[in-house]
């Protein structure tokens, strides 16, 4: 350091010296709604697993807790309905569409070359979206859930919070790709229309939620709906961002291109055509003709084409790299959500089954099922995504540890065990009412499934601190790294 | 970051295998379709409420129903008398087809005027959740409505 002799550094007044930079109360950095997403949903994913836990634990030994707040005529109530709404709701507002905006936060600047417009928009509604959720998961503890299913649970000036927050990161996502979007690599088609579904849908709960406080609907119409937007978000949304997820990490991990860019556009078509349609399954009343039940049924069970062509193309991208799986990385992730997404069409396939909808709908299956697909097949693909995403963001060097091991592995056997034995649960309670037991006869008899799926959840859990923690240290910890951003061919894989 | 990274794709050209298998299923899925045109949906199980929509109770057994009755838990004798002719505060349940007794039920009965009985004994379905149930157990909890439906129609045969 240099020292002019001229000045006496002790008569420098204040404006004499530099003014200090200030920082913004937003952050617009570039990858800092990505970062933002990423640990919110981490959160999230511990949250939701906690919430999973007591939600089986309170089907074991149910109890009821009862807060009078002296306000309203509101109380707080700790019950098996109110706690699976929020785990619900914790799982796929919370975990899995954090993780998605996070994804595609990472995603769109990387595949367009173009700096994320808005970025600081998207860190706003990171925060709209974050606090409306959790304002919603309080009002389901205190108001009554109606005929609704968990998704459309929370009160509409909730819903209207996620869509207006989910409206802020589309504007921003389809305002960066828009330009590019002709020339766009799979990943930010997929992405893109997902992102349009879950807007229109949540737009979709939130007005007929505000004309249901005014007019009040009728019992039925509204869980029909509610049927059709609890399968509806799963397949439009989420299902979109694991296939848009999938084919950015496993070229990426690999270090190959893409086995087949027509297999991708095929596997697009394939779920564009089928997933908007799958909903209709759920509709089953005599109110509503069966032809459009049968066209959900057939839906559901195409949805089995897009994952299989998926797993195809990327088991192809692999070629000659089948070393990468053997450890704990994005690849590993990746490939065992493939194996998942697999499973779990295959599965609604047979669900959507009028013969078999009829025996297990409504038991312990679908909550195992919701698991394989949720905590198996989402969650393995947010997981890819983030061990490869989050080390970019923060410019740190990552590398596999005991943490990222423990999460995957936790997260897979857990899952997998889970939503077996609440499956097989699910199985045997369908026997039970077959036979006319009563529900006391029925808990008992499918209480060591619940038992089983109780522990093995409990390992998810374990699995979803284990990756918190292992997001806090690689921040902490990890040696910071510059990663290289030339388009070159040569390195175009390694983003 | 302002340089395109694309992600290379090593062909653009459609497996003539995936070509095949889309059109397979697509032929499967309209087979099935046009199989299962037309048929009958279970009333849809609305989230809160016990079980199907409870209706009268035309189709069920007395018989079975007079059984039930002694296997409820309390047993409903327990408290209506050996008879079911009523005992201390609990009302009698001769003559429940002509409506309630209580006071506490007759809005049920008039907004509910064939299920009443029905939605009063299960208990867990919102139409009763704000009244007084005065030591009633919640029987639905115990019997399937099939079976609810059974003990309302030997009721309805007590004179």
């Amino acid at each position: 350091m240099t020292v002019n002799p001229k000045v006496n550094p002790k008569k420098l007044r204040p404006y004499d010296t530099p003014p200090k930079r200030r920082r913004s109360l937003i952050p617009g950095a570039p990858d800092s709604a990505a970062t933002g997403f990423m640990a919110a949903a981490g959160l999230w994913f511990a949250l939701a697993a906690g919430l999973g836990v007591l939600a089986i634990a309170l089907r074991i030994g149910e109890f009821k807790i009862n807060f009078p707040l002296g306000l309203f005529e509101l109380a707080f109530q700790l019950d098996e309905r109110r706690v699976s709404a929020a785990f619900v709701n914790a799982t796929v507002y919370g975990w899995l569409t954090n993780a998605g905006f996070a994804a595609i936060a990472f995603m769109a600047p990387r595949l367009t070359g173009r700096r994320l417009v808005g970025e600081p928009g998207m860190n706003i509604g990171l925060a709209i979206w974050n606090l409306s959720l959790l304002g919603g998961l309080a009002a389901l503890y205190v108001f009554d859930l109606g005929p609704n299913q968990p998704l459309t649970a929370m009160p509409w000036l909730m819903t209207g919070g996620l869509a207006f927050a989910a409206l802020i990161v589309t504007g921003s996502i389809l305002a960066t790709i828009g330009p590019a979007l002709r020339t766009a690599y799979v990943s930010l088609w997929f992405a893109g229309i997902a992102l349009l579904g879950l807007v229109g849908i949540l737009g979709l709960i939130a007005t007929v939620g505000l004309v249901d406080w005014f007019f009040h609907f009728d019992e039925l119409p509204l869980a029909l709906f509610s049927a059709f937007v609890e399968r509806a978000i799963p397949t439009l949304w989420l299902l979109g961002m694991a296939y848009a997820t999938l084919h950015y990490v496993v070229p990426r991990a690999a270090g190959q291109p893409l086995a087949s860019g027509g297999l991708a556009i095929l596997t697009l078509l394939a779920w564009l055509a089928f997933a908007p349609l799958a909903p209709l399954a759920t509709l089953t009343d005599p109110s509503i003709p069966f032809f459009i039940v049968t066209l959900g049924s057939v839906a559901t069970m195409l949805l089995l084409l897009p994952a299989a062509l998926t797993a195809a193309n990327l088991t192809g991208t692999m070629r000659g790299r089948w070393s990468v799986l053997l450890g704990p990385g994005p690849a590993a992730a990746a490939f065992v959500a493939i194996a998942f997404l697999l499973a779990s069409s295959l599965l609604a396939g047979i669900r959507s089954l009028t013969d078999v909808a009829a025996f297990v709908g409504g038991t312990e299956w679908d909550n195992g099922f919701f698991i394989w697909t949720m905590y198996g097949a989402f969650t393995l693909a947010a997981l890819a995504l983030a061990q490869h995403a989050f080390a970019r963001t923060l410019k740190r060097a990552w590398s596999p540890t005991l943490l990222s091991a423990a999460a995957m592995w936790l997260v897979f056997i857990g899952a997998t065990v889970a939503g077996v034995a609440l499956m097989g649960g699910g199985i045997a309670e369908g026997a039970f009412r077959a036979q006319g037991a009563a529900p006391a006869d029925i808990d008992a008899g499918i209480l060591g499934y619940r038992a089983v799926g109780f522990a093995a959840f409990g390992l998810v859990a374990v699995g979803a601190l284990a990756h918190l923690a292992d997001m806090f240290l690689l921040y902490t910890s990890a040696r910071p790294v510059e990663y290289a951003v030339a388009g070159a061919p040569a390195v175009a894989a390694s983003h | 970051m302002s340089v395109k990274t694309p992600i290379e794709t090593r062909t653009m050209r459609l497996p003539a295998w995936a070509v095949g298998l889309t059109v397979f299923a697509l032929l499967v899925g309209g087979v099935y379709f046009a199989t299962n045109l037309a048929g009958d949906s279970p009333p849809f199980a609305i989230p809160g409420a016990s079980g199907p929509a409870p209706g009268p109770s035309g189709g069920a057994d007395p018989a079975v129903g007079e059984a039930l009755i002694a296997q409820a838990a309390p047993p409903c004798t327990s408290c209506h008398g050996p008879d079911l002719a009523g005992q201390a505060d609990f009302p009698s349940l001769h003559g429940v087809a002509e409506g309630p007794k209580s006071e506490n039920l007759q809005d049920l009965a008039a907004a509910n005027p064939d299920t009443w009985i029905h939605l009063w004994i299960d208990g867990t379905t919102p139409d009763t959740a704000d009244l007084d149930r005065g030591g009633m157990p919640m029987f639905g909890e115990q019997f399937t409505p099939e079976q609810i439906d059974s003990i309302v129609a030997y009721l309805e045969t007590l004179p």
